[in-house]
């Protein structure tokens, strides 16, 4: 059998804008070539301008997601605050790195901004909890090798909030039209200092 | 009398047990070389303002035994093209005849010998691609130093699978991860050759060789040298590597990350 | 069990072994005769060029061969200057079967040329590569190949194959190491996929970008980033962009530099 990261497909991208952030996910949930259903979203919500994508093996992006969701809200009611993007990126590494000998087969995406800076920040990891600060975008997913074509020819510093979901859109678009295992649809936050916008893309169904 | 003239001459079975069938294995596919037995280790090379420079070291390993230690791996072809060889020493000698054949045929041609590097290189890499296609390969890695078509100094390289590339510097085996960044570091591929001295790059792949002999463990202080120009080759199959200094020896512990 | 005279072995006093069959398991060959040289080319017509473009780099493993390897060449023209011909190929893969390819074809069109007294058309030459490339079904040449030309109505011809022969006719085509990178970032920008006139309707009413034939200069910087891109993101690409440009009037080589890191 295959990796298991590669069984149930999904592709998830992040990039950074001026003042501003984006994620976007497909929606494609199958079984190697089979697909399953054109409905499963890999972005979770866990502050008003917090969001994790999770692509990989789908019980466990079912199960990971639930667990931040348990870990987030024992942080807020803890803290009585919401959770900042950096924080949670220092979650999901630790958390991942628990189970580092039997690991959770998921690439994790984080997009947000800092309510307390009003800065951007996105990063990535790994299945184990290294985690990729990356200033530009970040990539994960069966479609991820499409995806840094893409985002590398499209991506421009400093785009605005419109600019930067029609960049993020085509850029996740043109790479699952290229990736048999990503696809069928995509949804779309752009995630601005007090306001996030959520759209969803048509794609090609096949 | 043993009336049977294929068992004369055998060691008798009573005596030494029974002759064990699998070494006259008859049966399964025509066997070729699928690794080498005695081998050189790395050719390195690096082009100057008028010629080439061309170095191997003087040992033939069989495994991680120092086997033969005054084999010399540079083989001259007509007045301005040298061959290094890396890899399996008897394919070694069969090119070596091979090439010898050709050089005779082309010295009773009409006009002595016409083959230059370049020709060499080119007939070399067809020789190893037809052998690999037959999965029958000689095992080696060679440079062909000498000069090209237009009197330029020619480098390159072809191996076992055929592959052929050319640059201003090169290496086998060991030297392409050793002196390859020395090589670059000493002359970058952006500056042109004509900046770059034969005493320049002599002593740079004597030090080459030095860091190949501190480092890889099937080499040898002992190399030949062959500094190619218009005017000939000059071909020194006795050297010695000089100016050692084991210094940094004492330093080493563990793999990097102990410190005392 | 018997021996080489057909007596009975091993019987009484002297006995014999030769070649008695044995359940010895038979060799396997330990020699693999390929290898990734790595690199990337891509290809994009236009309604009167074609070009076709790759990286210089070769590499085995995480080892740089050297940083000049052209991987395009042109195709029955003269041997050293390649002044005459029409034709162009890019191979991707592994070099020395692309250099053999290369040459097969090159012979290939120019016997064409000598026998017929004109040169090849690219379609008659797309057709004899895919001949070549399947004649080694079952030992193939490990390449990505593309060809390109100008067709018989002067229009830019791009042909691409797999290892095996399949082809098709194409307007744009990464082969190689970056091709995964590339080729969407081409359906994008080339093919306008995925891309609406704006205001042209509501929702699905929305009309598609319909692709057709850029500019050269457009084309040209296309390949360009396409190219610093996968420089980027993938280590296996780099050193120089190696670009032929096929026009009415002949072939134009350019070099450019690209990151050497």
């Amino acid at each position: 059998m295959g990796s298991p990261f590669d069984i149930n497909g999904g592709a998830c991208v992040a990039m950074v804008g001026k003042d501003c952030v984006a994620i976007a996910c497909d929606l494609r949930l199958g079984m190697q070539a089979l697909t399953i259903s054109n409905n499963f979203p890999k972005i979770f919500n866990y502050a008003p301008s917090t969001y994790l994508g999770l692509t990989g093996l789908a019980t466990d992006v079912n199960t990971v997601s639930d667990l931040f969701r348990y870990k987030v809200n024992m942080y807020r009611l803890r803290e009585e605050r919401h959770i900042a993007p950096q924080t949670l990126a220092n979650l999901v590494s630790s958390s991942l790195y628990e189970k580092r000998f039997g690991p959770f087969f998921v690439s994790p995406v984080i997009a947000g901004i800092n309510q307390t800076t009003g800065k951007p920040f996105i990063c990535g990891f790994d299945s184990i909890g290294c985690i990729d600060f990356a200033k530009d975008f970040i990539v994960s997913g069966t479609a991820s090798e499409q995806l840094f074509g893409t985002c590398e020819g499209l991506w421009e510093p400093d785009l605005s909030p419109e600019d930067l979901f029609e960049t993020i859109s085509q850029a996740l678009l043109a790479a699952v039209d290229r990736d048999a295992l990503s696809g069928w649809g995509a949804h779309v936050y752009i995630i601005e200092k007090d306001k996030v916008t959520q759209r969803l893309l048509k794609g090609r169904e096949d | 009398m043993d009336h049977f003239p294929g068992t004369w001459g055998r060691p008798r079975n009573d005596v030494y047990g029974a002759y064990n069938p699998q070494y006259l294995q008859t049966t399964g596919p025509k066997t070729h070389t699928s690794s080498p037995a005695v081998t050189g280790t790395s050719v390195i090379g690096v082009k100057f303002n008028g010629g080439v420079v061309l170095a191997t070291d003087n040992l033939a390993s069989y495994g991680s035994l120092a086997r033969f230690t005054d084999v010399k791996r540079l083989r001259v072809f007509g007045d301005k093209a040298v061959v290094g060889f890396g890899g399996d020493v008897s394919d070694m000698q069969y090119i070596d005849r091979l090439l010898e054949s050709i050089d005779i045929r082309e010295n009773y041609s009409s006009n002595g010998n016409m083959l230059n590097a370049k020709n060499l290189h080119t007939y070399l890499a067809k020789v190893f691609y037809k052998r690999r296609s037959e999965f029958n390969p000689l095992w080696n890695h060679v440079l062909v130093a000498g000069f090209d078509g237009e009197g330029k100094p020619f480098l390159s390289s072809a191996d076992l699978l055929g592959t052929t590339f050319s640059a201003p510097h090169l290496a086998t085996g060991f030297g392409a991860h050793l002196a390859v960044p020395i090589l670059r570091r000493l002359f970058p591929e952006e500056t042109p050759i004509e900046e770059i001295s034969r005493e320049q790059a002599v002593s740079a792949l004597k030090d080459c060789l030095k860091v190949l002999f501190y480092r890889d463990a099937r080499s040898l202080d002992k190399y030949s040298i062959a500094v190619i120009t218009q005017d000939g080759i000059d071909l020194k199959e006795d050297e010695q590597i000089e100016g050692q200094s084991w210094a940094f020896a004492e330093r080493i512990k563990g793999y990097g990350a102990q410190t005392n | 069990m018997t021996s080489i005279t057909g007596h009975p072995a091993g019987g009484e006093g002297i006995g014999y072994s030769f070649s008695q069959p044995t359940a010895a398991p038979v060799k396997q060959h330990g020699f693999y005769p390929y290898t990734d040289n790595g690199g990337s080319t891509l290809g994009i017509t236009g309604s009167d060029f074609a070009i076709l473009a790759g990286d210089t780099r070769s590499t085995s493993g995480y080892n740089i061969n050297s940083r000049m390897v052209p991987k395009v060449f042109k195709i029955g023209g003269d041997d050293e200057t390649g002044e005459g011909a029409q034709i162009v190929l890019s191979v991707v893969g592994f070099a020395a079967d692309g250099n053999a390819l290369k040459e097969r074809l090159d012979a290939v069109v120019k016997m064409y040329k000598y026998q017929h007294g004109k040169p090849m058309s690219v379609s008659a030459c797309a057709q004899r590569l895919s001949t070549i490339l399947y004649g080694k079904r079952f030992f193939p040449y490990y390449v990505h190949a593309i060809l390109a030309g100008l067709d018989e109505e002067g229009k830019g011809a791009l042909y691409s194959y797999d290892p095996v022969g399949s082809y098709e006719r194409e307007q744009c085509r990464a082969a190689g190491a970056a091709a995964s990178l590339i080729m969407p970032f081409l359906d994008n920008q080339v093919n306008f996929k995925n891309q609406y006139i704006p205001g042209s309707g509501e929702g699905h009413a929305l009309e598609a970008k319909k692709a057709e034939p850029l500019p050269q200069t457009h084309v040209e910087q296309l390949v360009r980033d396409a190219f610093t891109s996968a420089v980027e993101r993938h280590i296996e690409v780099g050193d120089n962009l190696q670009m032929m440009i096929i026009t009415r009037e002949g072939i134009k080589e350019v070099f450019h530099p690209l990151k050497k890191d």
